[in-house]
């Protein structure tokens, strides 16, 4: 059986491998952490490129959407004039487009640029060309010849569609789209769509061959994509972002970064938005993230070593107390054990053969009581202790006369120690109101240790009671040993003693412990001023009621 | 025990809150909107026989009542498609009747014989349209129709025998005739010809004699042909040339010159006149101030409508002839107020018997319905403006929720009588204000073209000073204002919520108009003279161009806040669907309130029972949502 078993242990081992655990877990936590943060900011290299995509091309939708559909709104009523300020808010609005080309077409009629087709003709009476130049919008119109692909691609299908839609519904969408717009790279045209009544009146006069002229608008919008505002929603992840065609792809100088790319639709489908970080630019980033994450991490760990920390101090601070319990039992046994065995020596004399004198009947007698007395002493001592650390006993008030209360330990000292000067003076209070046993106490216990803790020439003791506003003050000053600086903090603990020759017997460390406790327990306080060879002053202070 | 009491307290509650309350029954929208029972009735010559139409399996069929047995007795049963409401007796006693069957695009013509029900076609034709134009009772199997068959663009007259089928031309259309005036004989001598704009009146004293032109009118004037007097060759008719309220005057049809005036009234055109044919004469000239009024020329027939008017089943109500008999003895009245619907009445002349047919709407309970008082008010430039008010039933005369319904066209009117819409919105307790703008039909000349060019102009003016005259006499609650409208109606509540926010809380649209450019765009190119009619009366599309920008809504979509409900059908053909869609799509971009409701299968006019049902009730949720529940 070892024999350490039930000795309180201190496991060094134990600790490092719980410290070593939290420092390895708080790397690996950091280092899973960091390569998520990595892998998820190159994640969102990845897709964040679309936001950035959407707000580049919001205003290429707005336009394609809304703006361009508003021709339609004028019935083909458009003429130079309204088509250039038409084409003047385009330009206001939307720094993309280049150049707008408007065509003045008639259906039903013929001029030099015709396209007839299915019995109907459609052709341009004109074709008028604005651009935008130092915020001023140009207009030309176009002599001839001028370029009429774009007329001659949108009237085959407008025509087509004049000549075989189904009318008996409405048009989907796609069929629209498919018919008044021509989306090729670059540009757009648009001419306005037609209502079915008009489809109904084209097809009249298709079949009746007639002529007329019905007005009808056409615009082709030059498009240049490197005038759209890159609006880069996320700086942090792209260092680059800029408009490219299609097909650049760089393999040389670029080749150590993080690139990706988003191609345009429609009109600008021929380019595509290049997204680039450096290597730094990136790491940058993942840093910036991993900061707050690692933070979080190395608190985490910090806090489960303080929790460790804390319980291994409360561990050490139980040890210490039952150490100190441990003591107190030894020292107490020691305590009792002086006057039991006298008791023990002087009843096995009395039960010894030879007849006793008187002399030392008496003798032996007052031996058993004094010793008797001592014990009883040390186990009320021990009792109202813990009577009063366990806060079960009650203050008994009564008025007390001092001068009186004083004098009665006074004398019994004196005669109890007739080398023992004790003087006591008392200023300006004669009543008060207190427990006059458990003050009784106090006194006891003060007088005692300055009577035992004194150069045998030296045994004085000048008590000096005073008022002080609401508080009454005992000052007990004596000619004793005095006390150590460092040791003033631990006289009033319990079951500590200072090792000196003035306490090899009848102590038990209790003494101030006790003293200090029945003061508070009366509302008041206990100091001490001392210097080593030249005395001590006990100061206590009760709240004074009359 | 407490159980019980705080149940009896509860009933107690709910009963005085009841009794606090005025009860306006609210009548359910079905009775409001529902297709009419039996319409179109006719007399035949002999008087012998009333027919009516009514739906059988949903279709319009006709029926015919013996009036000396009462007897009813369907004639026809048609389950594909109905019959047109132009039917008509012949002077033998013969039904003639037709049918357009839509999706083959054919029409077709029959008759009925009386004794034995047997129908027989008569006429069959692709891609026509036909129309009777006469009957005559000197040959009473040979009609006169006009029909497009020779050229869908052009209407020529043909005379159809209706025991043999036969049809014979009987005047070629040269291009431009548009109206043909029958005398007595069933002679065409007098017609009337239009480029759309201009009209001419032309005359030829007999069938021989080319037609020459007597009168020529742009579109300001006008001079409808009513028949002719018998005395030479002098016709009545309706004109407001040199004057600016229409008149009855009778004219020399060999020069086209006025002759004398019949009739005119200072405050109104003459609408209408009613002429017998049997004894050709005018009867009355009628015209609309702020109720009908009726001119008589002729003693008895004064006499006849006055003690018509005051039987007790018919006192306050409007009554018109629909039909009579050869002898004008049996008369079918139709009579109707501004709470009523109408019904229709057999009127015996020489017994005073009067036999009421049936009822257009017999749901309704007139006791039930509001009444329309006209009302008038001076515009900001001091025009005299006449409307029409139709507050809820209740104690309530002030502070009332309204719904302004500015009416169509612009060039038409809102007139005195029974309004389903209006009658309709006041049961749910709305007052309904109704507005003749400037450029309404009606009030004369000058009135009429003080609107030219005032599209979202001086019109809309009108429309506002309305609003803030119905606010300034405390009948409109400012807070409460919705303004409703169709076609051009349309475009003017559309227009009010973006010009003018703070005056209007929603907004009902039916068909609205919301660009100018489509408006005018139905003005065909080669019609010079009817574009330039529209350039005049609405603005040149290319040099007004920005100012039919700045009215259209459709260009306007930053200005609209309040809440929209828009209905539009799909096949409506002078609507650009896309556009409406961009527009009401750019609307709710912009987190306005829009309900659209876009059906399919419908046109201008909502034809479904239960599409025209629908409406209704989402216009009155919308109503009580935007007008009562919001605070």
């Amino acid at each position: 059986m070892p024999v350490h078993k039930n000795v309180y242990r201190k496991n060094f081992l134990l600790i490092i491998i719980f410290l070593v655990l939290i420092s390895v877990t708080f790397v690996i936590a950091l280092f899973v952490s960091y390569n998520l943060t990595a892998k998820y900011v190159e994640n969102e290299f990845a897709s964040k490129k679309i936001e950035v995509l959407e707000q580049t091309i919001k205003p290429y939708n707005d336009f394609f959407q809304n703006k361009v559909p508003e021709i339609t709104s004028y019935q083909g009523f458009l003429d130079s004039a309204s088509a250039a300020k038409y084409a003047a808010s385009v330009f206001h609005d939307y720094a993309f487009v280049k150049k707008v080309i408007f065509y003045d077409v008639l259906i039903g009629s013929k001029t030099n640029i015709t396209i007839r087709q299915n019995n109907l003709n459609i052709s341009v009476k004109a074709i008028y060309q604005y651009w935008y130049q130092n915020d001023r919008v140009l207009g030309a119109r176009q002599v001839e010849p001028a370029d009429d692909s774009d007329f001659k691609d949108m009237a085959v299908k407008l025509s087509n569609y004049i000549a075989f839609s189904d009318t008996s519904r409405v048009s989907s969408q796609d069929e629209l789209f498919k018919t008044y717009w021509d989306v090729k790279p670059d540009k757009i045209s648009y001419t306005n769509i037609l209502r079915r009544e008009d489809i109904r009146i084209y097809r009249d006069m298709q079949q009746r061959n007639a002529t007329a002229a019905y007005k009808q608008n056409m615009m082709t919008f030059y498009l240049d994509p490197y005038l759209l505002k890159v609006k880069n929603s996320h700086p942090e992840l792209y260092q680059n972002v800029s408009i490219q065609p299609v097909v650049y792809d760089p393999i040389d100088s670029e080749g150590d970064k993080m690139i990706t790319e988003a191609s345009f639709p429609g009109a600008f489908s021929d380019y595509k938005l290049f997204f680039s970080s450096g290597q730094g630019y990136l790491a940058n980033e993942i840093n910036r993230r991993f900061m707050p994450i690692g933070a979080v991490v190395l608190l985490i760990s910090l806090f489960l070593v303080l929790i460790g920390w804390l319980i291994y101090r409360n561990l050490n601070v139980n040890i210490k107390l039952f150490k100190l319990q441990y003591d107190f039992i030894n020292n107490f046994t020691h305590e009792f054990k002086t006057p039991v065995s006298v008791i023990k020596i002087a009843g096995s004399n009395l039960r010894g053969d030879g007849e006793l004198t008187e002399r030392q009947r008496k003798h032996y007698g007052k031996i058993l009581d004094e010793e008797a007395d001592k014990l009883n002493d040390l186990m009320n001592k021990l009792l109202s202790f813990t009577q009063l650390e366990n806060k079960s006993i009650t203050l008994k008030k009564e008025e007390i006369d001092i001068n009186d209360f004083v004098s009665r330990y006074t004398d019994t000292f004196k005669i109890k120690y007739p080398d023992f000067k004790l003087q006591c003076k008392v200023k300006g209070v004669r009543t008060f109101y207190a427990d006059p046993v458990l003050l009784g106490s106090v006194f006891q216990n003060l007088i005692e240790n300055a009577y035992k803790y004194s150069h045998p020439q030296k045994k004085e003791l000048n008590i000096n009671i005073t008022q002080e506003k609401r508080n009454i003050t005992f000052s007990f000053v004596d000619r004793g040993i005095g006390i150590p600086k460092h040791e003033l903090n631990n006289i009033f603990k319990k079951f500590y003693r200072i090792e000196n020759q003035y306490n090899q017997n009848g102590s038990v460390g209790l003494g101030l412990a006790f003293c200090k406790e029945l003061v508070n327990f009366m509302d008041g306080e206990i100091t001490v001023h001392s210097k080593v060879n030249e005395g001590s002053e006990f100061v206590v202070t009760l709240p004074y009621e009359n | 025990m407490l159980g019980r009491l705080k149940y009896i307290l509860f009933i107690v509650f709910i009963v005085s809150l009841w009794s606090c309350k005025e009860k306006v029954r609210r009548i359910p929208i079905t009775d409001f909107f529902k297709t009419p029972e039996k319409s179109s009735y006719r007399i035949s010559p002999d008087g012998k026989y009333v027919s009516y139409l009514k739906p059988y399996k949903d279709k319009q069929n006709l029926f015919i009542q013996s009036l000396a047995d009462g007897k009813e007795r369907m004639a026809t049963s048609f389950d594909d498609y109905s019959i047109r409401s132009d039917y008509f007796w012949t002077y033998n006693n013969q039904l003639v009747f037709s049918q357009e069957i839509i999706d083959l695009d054919r029409y077709k013509m029959y008759t009925i014989d009386l004794a034995t029900f047997k129908i027989h076609n008569i006429l069959d034709q692709e891609k026509v349209k036909v129309s009777m134009l006469n009957r005559n009772r000197q040959r009473p199997d040979v009609i006169t129709i006009k029909m497009n068959k020779r050229d869908p663009a052009n209407f020529d007259i043909y005379r159809l025998n209706i025991k043999t089928g036969e049809l014979v031309p009987y005047l070629i259309n040269p291009g431009n005739i548009t109206e043909w005036f029958p005398d007595a004989d069933g002679k065409i001598r007098l017609v009337k010809s239009s480029d759309g704009v201009n009209e001419t009146i032309l005359y030829r004293p007999d069938d021989k004699t080319p037609f020459k032109p007597i009168i020529e009118n742009n579109f300001k004037n006008s001079v409808k042909p009513v028949a002719f007097t018998g005395v030479k060759n002098n016709f009545y008719a309706l004109s407001n040339v040199n004057r600016d309220k229409t008149a009855l005057v009778e004219i020399n049809a060999e020069d086209g010159k006025e002759q004398k005036t019949i009739l005119g009234c200072n405050k109104a055109d003459i609408l209408y006149v009613e002429y017998s044919k049997n004894k050709h004469r005018v009867e009355f000239a009628a015209w609309e101030e702020a109720k009908p009024h009726k001119h008589f020329l002729i003693p008895d027939i004064e006499s006849m409508y006055h003690s018509l008017q005051e039987r007790p089943e018919l006192k306050g109500n409007e009554i018109r002839v629909v039909d009579r008999d050869s002898a004008e003895n049996r008369l079918i009245l139709n009579t109707y107020t501004d709470r009523n619907p109408g019904s229709y009445y057999l009127y015996e002349n020489n017994t005073g018997k009067l036999t009421k047919l049936g009822d257009i709407n017999s749901s309704l309970r007139p006791g039930e319905l509001c009444a329309m008082q006209p009302i008038a008010y001076k515009a900001r430039d001091g025009l005299l403006i006449n409307g029409y008010l139709t507050l809820p039933l209740g104690k309530r005369r002030t502070n009332l929720p309204v719904v302004i319904m500015p009416h169509g066209g612009p060039w038409s009117r809102d007139s005195w009588g029974y309004d389903e819409q209006v009658q309709f919105l006041a049961n749910r307790g709305y007052a309904v204000f109704q507005v003749n703008y400037r450029g309404s039909n009606g009030y004369g000349k000058a009135f009429r073209s003080a609107g030219f060019k005032q599209v979202g102009g001086k019109i809309q003016d009108d429309i506002t000073d309305g609003v803030n005259w119905l606010i300034n006499q405390k009948i409109a609650n400012p807070k409460k204002i919705a303004i409703f409208g169709g076609g051009f109606g349309g475009f003017s509540a559309l227009y009010g919520v973006s010009f003018h926010p703070e005056l209007y809380n929603c907004a009902v649209v039916q068909y609205g108009l919301i660009n100018f450019f489509t408006f005018i765009k139905d003005a065909p190119p080669f019609f010079k003279p009817y574009l330039k009619m529209m350039y005049e009366m609405v603005g040149n599309p290319e040099t007004d161009a920005d100012q039919l920008r700045a009215i259209s809504p459709v260009f306007h979509t930053d200005k609209i806040k309040v809440p929209l409900i828009i209905f539009q059908g799909a096949k409506d053909q002078r609507a650009n669907i896309s556009e409406l869609n961009q527009f009401v799509r750019e609307l709710r971009k912009r987190n306005v309130d829009v309900k659209y409701f876009l059906k399919p299968n419908e046109r201008t006019y909502f034809r479904s029972e239960h599409t025209r049902m629908e409406m209704y009730s989402e216009i009155e949720k919308f109503l009580d949502y935007n007008m009562r529940v919001k605070p």
